[in-house]
């Protein structure tokens, strides 16, 4: 029973870090907040649904195509978002904030109000030991984030072009000084969380049912984990979405489904009273 | 931003404002015995006016700067505040829209008390969240609130008697569409006064730069208080004159994003820097809406709004109502 629990919420937990790293790089290099990206997550959730089903496409197929897509529609989003006038984040904000209203409505148009999930293909796996109960959507979860998780952290650490997305955001002024071109900075940072979101979207669609008004959650889970980890650090992240993960399991386990909207919210008040510089660490001493 | 231009010039009513705007008045005092009388486009314009008010009631706090995500909490509030007071206490309703209108200045007063740090960006994400708590409680305390079922059969607003005339704002849209005129007309003309008292200044030099406002003598604090508190106690009346007019009340129905959305999309349309550009807004791009979009798009015609937020910030960040003054600036002189 225990064992089960806490593998159900480190899954979920490494499925919020996913979610989470696309946002967290977008904010960390552009300093643009992304409140649209639950509903990037939810078109390609859709995306992975619709190959699924009229086409019959198997994951392996669907992943590239959702990612590609999902690639193209953040490029787009940074070309919208570089020309937004001062103070850049306040406006970024409201303006995202109206592209999820415009997505919010364009989706109940095409695909209706009706919930929609990915059946798994065959029945739920059962691991030798008979109480673990694990099914093959999980496993798959949990192997395709962390192997995403894992190849981001490797980019960023090991990797010049990491060293100069993190100098990037660190400090944007001084990353142009040293040379870096700041603009193909922030173009990557979009590139890699759309191929984030791309990955998420056709696990997303597996697990959870889709409706065109769920984006907004999983908006406040990566701003929740942004604010715990701090912009672009993928091992606070992953930690902070296995606390999340058990925290929201844990209050769905005791006090039912109802309250879990509570416990994220609640959570997403008490980071920001309690430390309202995790979203923006470096500008507060950079730019007073 | 636009109030330095603005402050140049003098501001004196010059003759084309004066008249364009006792036309505009005249045009809406006769709209019903324009349109069919309380057919469609008589109660899309009592709706527009109504929209006009929670618009001009959440600009109160964008002039201070801090643009919120979350007033359909005061919303929400408002309206089962006076929904569970007919209810339970079976008084008139316009004597529990204002009560309704103090739980949601109650839940303003928490949010200074919260959030009194907070600015830009993240005083937005929190206001966003903090939604999720009233409407969470209410749709678990089934025993007071019925839960998701809400609240049904709430009393339509009650007439007034005046000498031998009936005015029925439940029965007749006509006179629904005055009673908003008159309430619009009054709350717009308060607001423009505030704006231009001391506190209102106090208030927009909060706005543009809060350590310059305290050095001035401003108290930062009490203003943001009682900016919060005008602003959450007009959301929650008109909240409350919502469950009147719907005649129910569900969680999912006055905690939502659109209401949420809608007047900050109308203000920014409209000009969040003037006393009228919530109003203008709401009278514009609300029966644009509902009467046109509407027609053309059944399912998902509040696509609208996104998409106006989006291209306003994008072309004219002050909105419409600095376009217009300069216009009416130009043409004059």
């Amino acid at each position: 029973m225990m064992l089960q629990f806490l593998v159900n919420a480190t899954t979920l937990g490494a499925f919020y870090a996913l979610v989470a790293i696309g946002f967290s790089l977008i904010l960390g290099v552009t300093h643009a907040f992304n409140l649209a990206h639950g509903e990037m997550l939810l078109l390609s959730g859709y995306l992975a649904y619709f190959l699924g089903k009229h086409f019959g496409a198997p994951l392996l197929l669907i992943l590239p195509v959702s990612m590609l897509t999902m690639l193209f529609a953040a490029l787009c989003l940074e070309r919208l978002l570089r020309r937004v006038p001062e103070p850049h984040e306040l406006n970024t904000l409201v303006i995202t904030f109206g592209l999820v209203l415009l997505l919010q409505n364009a989706m109940l148009m095409a695909f209706s109000a009706n919930y929609r999930i990915v059946a798994p293909e065959t029945g739920p796996g059962q691991t030798p030991s008979s109480t673990l109960f694990l099914s093959e959507t999980q496993v798959l979860i949990l192997g395709l984030s962390l192997a995403a998780t894992g190849a981001v952290f490797l980019l960023l650490k090991r990797s010049f072009l990491g060293k100069a997305l993190r100098a990037t955001i660190q400090d944007g002024e001084a990353a142009r000084l040293a040379g870096i071109n700041v603009k193909h900075m922030h173009l990557l940072a979009f590139g890699l969380g759309g191929l984030l979101v791309g990955t998420a979207g056709p696990l997303y669609a597996r697990t959870a049912y889709l409706h065109p008004f769920g984006g907004m959650e999983a908006t406040l889970i990566a701003v929740i984990l942004t604010i715990f980890a701090g912009v672009g650090r993928i091992r606070g992240l992953l930690i902070g979405g296995w606390i999340l993960g058990l925290v929201e399991s844990g209050t769905v386990l005791l006090l039912g489904t109802n309250w879990r909207e509570l416990a994220s919210s609640l959570i997403l008040i008490a980071l920001l009273l309690l430390r309202p510089e995790g979203l923006l660490p470096k500008w507060a001493k950079t730019r007073p | 931003m636009g109030e330095d231009k603005a402050m140049k010039r003098v501001r004196t009513p010059t003759r084309l404002s004066v008249a364009l705007l006792s036309a505009g008045f005249l045009l809406f005092l006769g709209w019903p015995w324009l349109t069919a009388r309380g057919g469609i486009h008589c109660q899309a314009m009592s709706m527009a006016l109504f929209h006009g008010c929670l618009a001009l009631a959440w600009n109160i706090c964008s002039m201070m700067g801090a643009v919120s995500l979350g007033h359909t909490a005061f919303f929400g509030l408002g309206a089962y505040g006076s929904a569970l007071l007919c209810h339970y206490g079976h008084l008139n309703p316009f004597l529990t829209i204002p009560l309704g209108g103090i739980l949601g200045a109650f839940y303003g007063v928490l949010w200074h008390i919260a959030f009194g740090k907070l600015r830009g960006a993240p005083f937005a994400l929190a206001s966003l969240a903090s939604v999720e708590i009233p409407k969470v409680i209410i749709d678990n305390w089934e025993s007071f609130t019925f839960g998701s079922l809400g609240v049904v059969g709430i009393p339509p607003l009650s007439p007034i008697r005046v000498g031998s005339f009936m005015l029925d704002f439940g029965e007749n849209p006509v006179h629904l569409y005055h009673l908003f005129l008159v309430g619009t007309l009054f709350l717009c003309l308060l607001y423009r006064q505030a704006l231009r008292s001391r506190w209102g200044w106090a208030v927009r030099t909060i706005r543009e730069d809060e350590t310059a406002a305290a050095s001035l003598g401003v108290n930062v604090r009490r203003t943001r208080l009682q900016v919060f508190i005008c602003s959450a106690f007009l959301t929650g009346i008109c909240g409350g004159v919502y469950a009147h007019l719907m005649g129910l009340v569900e969680p999912a129905l006055v905690f939502s994003l659109h209401i949420s959305a809608l007047p900050l999309v109308l203000s920014i349309f409209g000009g969040r820097f003037q006393w009228y550009g919530p109003l203008l807004g709401a009278v514009v791009l609300y029966p644009l809406d509902q009467v046109v979009f509407r027609s053309l798009f059944p399912v998902g015609h509040s696509a609208l709004y996104g998409f106006v937020v989006i291209l306003t910030l994008m072309l004219f960040p002050q909105g419409m109502g600095a376009w217009l003054q300069k216009r009416l600036h130009l043409a004059s002189s």
